[in-house]
């Protein structure tokens, strides 16, 4: 394979991780959605729950995936122009950005709010601050702005890889999805 | 003949038996119940402390501690609503929850045990709690102890709420009296 190529696949760690940490946030937001308005009952606090495990396990699954990322030997600007290779190293250096502090802000928010975290109801996290009203609505509001962001970008995401299976009839989305055939 | 009760009353008392002030503001009442497995803590803003004994002899005194429901912080202020309705507490109805000792005994070491009546939402429970009493520079005594207590004892949360998966049937309290002279 040389440099300016395609790649006809990822490595299945990869696409495994990047459907995986999809799921987990479609999951996570419309928990958190859900949760805003919901009055308090033991299904809001369990699905709390749930919502703080899964969107943690983002958090946490970020790391192996930047390093199987790193293994793998993108070849992004492939095909693009100077500009389109811009906003899409912008795009996805957003993403990553994001998936590392949605989950955070919402650990910290957790945690000013006096709300530990077990993890999945075993593991104890520590807490990143003490607890402080004032510092909890700070956290939770760049919760909520963040994770706007991030649905925004990942739909960005979307229509960019759409665009170029449709339009550009390249091999962009197929690489990252395994039953897709490139239409190139 | 109510005189003379009264006088009979005070002749009973141990001559030496003291009334201590209490410092609110550096005394607490506070708990940890777990929700989902996550330690929550909360305490009671409101309180009153009656503590009656003689320094030289704490086992021949008497304390009695009368919280107020309706005062309760639970870490949030959704859980401060939720909290004093009729499944909970039943604030509006029994706004007070109070422990009224009945003995206190010392062991070697010098730690107390106060065992007593502890009265929730109307339901009585024994209950005993190990209690240190530090002395302090201006000769106040400072009271700590644990305790612990089960809601399903005092129907604290039954109902949708009674599995003790989601919020624990344990609670585990802590309290800090500081008495003053």
């Amino acid at each position: 394979m040389t440099g300016s190529e395609l790649r006809e696949r990822y490595g299945l760690p990869l696409i495994g991780l990047h459907w995986l940490t999809l799921l987990l946030i479609i999951a996570a937001y419309a928990l958190g959605t859900l949760l805003e308005d919901m009055p308090l009952s033991p299904m809001k606090l369990k699905l709390y729950a749930w919502h703080k495990w899964l969107g943690l396990l983002v958090l946490f699954l970020l790391p192996l995936r930047l390093g199987v990322r790193l293994a793998e030997s993108l070849e992004h600007g492939a095909g693009l122009t100077p500009f389109e290779a811009r906003i899409s190293a912008i795009v996805h250096g957003l993403l990553y950005l994001l998936l590392f502090l949605v989950p955070l802000l919402g650990w910290l928010h957790s945690s000013a709010a006096g709300f530990p975290v077990v993890w999945f109801g075993v593991l104890p996290l520590p807490d990143l601050v003490g607890k402080d009203k004032a510092l909890a609505k700070v956290f939770e509001e760049l919760h909520e702005g963040s994770v706007n962001l991030l649905v925004i970008l990942v739909v960005l995401h979307a229509a960019a890889a759409l665009y170029h299976h449709h339009v550009r009839h390249d091999g962009v989305l197929a690489r990252m999805v395994p039953w897709l055939r490139s239409k190139q | 003949m109510k005189r003379l009760s009264f006088l009979l009353a005070i002749l009973a008392m141990p001559a030496w038996a003291q009334d201590w002030k209490v410092d609110y503001g550096r005394s607490e009442i506070r708990f940890v119940i777990k929700q989902m497995n996550v330690p929550v803590e909360g305490g009671f803003r409101r309180f009153h402390v009656q503590a009656s004994f003689d320094a030289a002899k704490p086992e021949q005194g008497q304390f009695r501690v009368d919280v107020d429901m309706a005062g309760i912080d639970t870490g949030s202020e959704e859980g401060d609503g939720e909290v004093r309705r009729p499944a909970w507490l039943d604030a509006s109805r029994h706004p007070k929850a109070s422990f009224v000792s009945k003995s206190i005994r010392r062991d070697a070491s010098g730690r107390y045990t106060v065992a007593g009546d502890m009265i929730v939402k109307g339901r009585v429970r024994a209950l005993s709690a190990p209690m240190l009493l530090t002395p302090q520079r201006d000769g106040g005594w400072l009271a700590t102890g644990r305790f612990a207590l089960k809601r399903s004892d005092f129907d604290i949360g039954g109902g949708e709420w009674a599995d003790p998966s989601v919020v624990a049937n344990d609670i585990d309290g802590r309290f800090k009296i500081l008495l003053l002279p």
